[in-house]
């Protein structure tokens, strides 16, 4: 088989649903980085979709539509549920997806955030789904050091990323952390101004921001959170 | 507000609103565009138009109503917090909300057990549904073109394909049903994707 077909039929099987729990994640890890498998996968779900359009469509109970309505955030950071359960989820997708995607996770740079060093160290993972930017902060507890670093993250012409904290000692208000470089890692230390027990129990936000940043000085476009997981070792 | 109307027309328009391409897609490309301007009343008329779609996908998948409705919240909430990420240039509205659904469904049936043989229906014919009135609003060029390919794959492959993208079946549970190692699945899912797509020739 050609580079291609392999490529075609790995997307495929992915569209199509045969991918194991573990490929399924390698696979979405690798579609992030790896434009040719996005085309793919993109193709494949676009020629198979007259099959989706021939399923017959079944009404949900009526409740369902009130009760996602009244989930949809309203503040600009997300009740602490949802919260909770992206990062469960998240944590069950790095465990099944660690085995096979070791590999594709260190091109995203898990392996700068887990070195030797790294026992005082926090992670937050920013990866609202497989199709948007995601983002990876890790702090030093001891030092406040903070980087992020994006990973497949253009915004949209004429925006911006910003980061924010929301500390609970200060109602939950986010504050700014400063605009996103998306082009590389960035490293800074504008938490220090916080004490060690707040910042690893604060919830971080990413908010997509007109070019520059927030006119409001709070969130105002959408926004994805992430609370602090700490590393191994 | 002008999608307030739009909650109207797009319950009236109903299920046509459900075409690929052209203008009813663009009714729902206009909607996620003012999804994304956070519009709650674009996100009902959305809602109105799709969910039934969706939910049938995703029941298809995960067969157990409880499960669909949690999966089909989820899929919503993604939906109003992607609009924003949505690119027409990169296909068709409702090609990504499937997308969105169906790959939430099969996250969370790869990450269940197994279903069982028995709890899966035989597949149902093609033919047969496109006498569904969607398809008899939509029968799509599309559609009938793809058949003709599925009808062309080897054998047995055609109700492989279809038992794997619609009922989201994985290699272990269609190497019962064909009573096939899983490997042998592999290879013949590999064939048959490879000959599908040169048979659409895209």
């Amino acid at each position: 088989m050609t580079e291609r077909d392999e490529i075609d039929v790995l997307a495929g099987e992915y569209v199509l649903g045969t991918l194991d729990a573990v490929e399924r994640a390698a696979a979405s890890l690798a579609r992030r980085r790896d434009p040719a498998l996005e085309t793919a996968i993109a193709a494949w779900e676009a020629r198979l979709q007259p099959l989706a359009d021939a399923v017959a469509p079944v009404e949900p109970p009526k409740s369902l539509q009130a009760k996602i309505e009244a989930m949809l955030p309203v503040a600009q950071f997300a009740p602490i549920g949802a919260l909770e359960r992206q990062a469960q989820r998240w944590r069950r997708a790095a465990l099944a997806a660690s085995a096979l995607a070791a590999c594709l996770l260190v091109t995203i740079g898990v392996r700068e955030l887990s070195r030797p060093e790294a026992a005082g160290t926090y992670v937050a993972v920013f990866q609202k789904d497989d199709a948007s930017p995601a983002f990876l902060l890790s702090v030093d507890l001891a030092t406040r050091v903070l980087s992020v670093r994006p990973v497949a993250a253009e915004p949209p012409a004429g925006k911006s990323y910003q980061l924010w904290i929301a500390l609970e000692k200060a109602g939950g208000v986010p504050q700014s952390l400063g605009l996103i470089d998306t082009q590389q890692s960035t490293t800074q230390r504008a938490l220090a101004v916080y004490d060690r027990a707040s910042v690893e129990r604060a919830t971080f936000g990413i908010s997509l921001e007109p070019a520059g940043g927030s006119p409001t000085g709070r969130p105002t476009g959408p926004a994805f959170h992430a609370k602090l997981i700490k590393t191994a070792g | 507000m002008a999608a307030r109307a739009e909650v109207a027309s797009a319950r009236a328009a109903g299920l046509r609103l459900l075409a690929p391409t052209g203008a009813a897609g663009s009714r729902l490309a206009f909607l996620i565009e003012r999804i994304a301007a956070r519009d709650r009343a674009a996100f009902s008329a959305l809602y109105a138009a799709t969910s039934a779609k969706l939910y049938g996908i995703i029941l298809r998948i995960l067969r157990r109503r409880e499960l669909a409705d949690e999966v089909l919240q989820e899929v919503y909430v993604q939906i109003w917090e992607r609009a924003a990420y949505y690119d027409a240039a990169k296909g068709a509205p409702i090609t990504w909300m499937v997308a969105i659904a169906r790959n939430r469904a099969l996250d969370e049936v790869r990450r269940k057990t197994a279903v069982s043989i028995e709890d899966t229906p035989e597949v149902m014919n093609l033919a047969g549904e496109e006498e569904h009135p969607l398809d008899r609003v939509e029968k799509s060029q599309e559609l009938a073109r793809l058949s003709q390919c599925l009808d062309a794959l080897d054998s047995n492959r055609r109700e492989l394909v279809l038992l794997a993208y619609r009922e989201g079946m994985s290699r272990e549970v269609l190497g019962q049903r064909f009573s096939r190692p899983p490997a042998t699945i592999k290879s013949w899912l590999r064939r048959s994707l490879l000959q599908l797509r040169d048979c659409l020739g895209q």
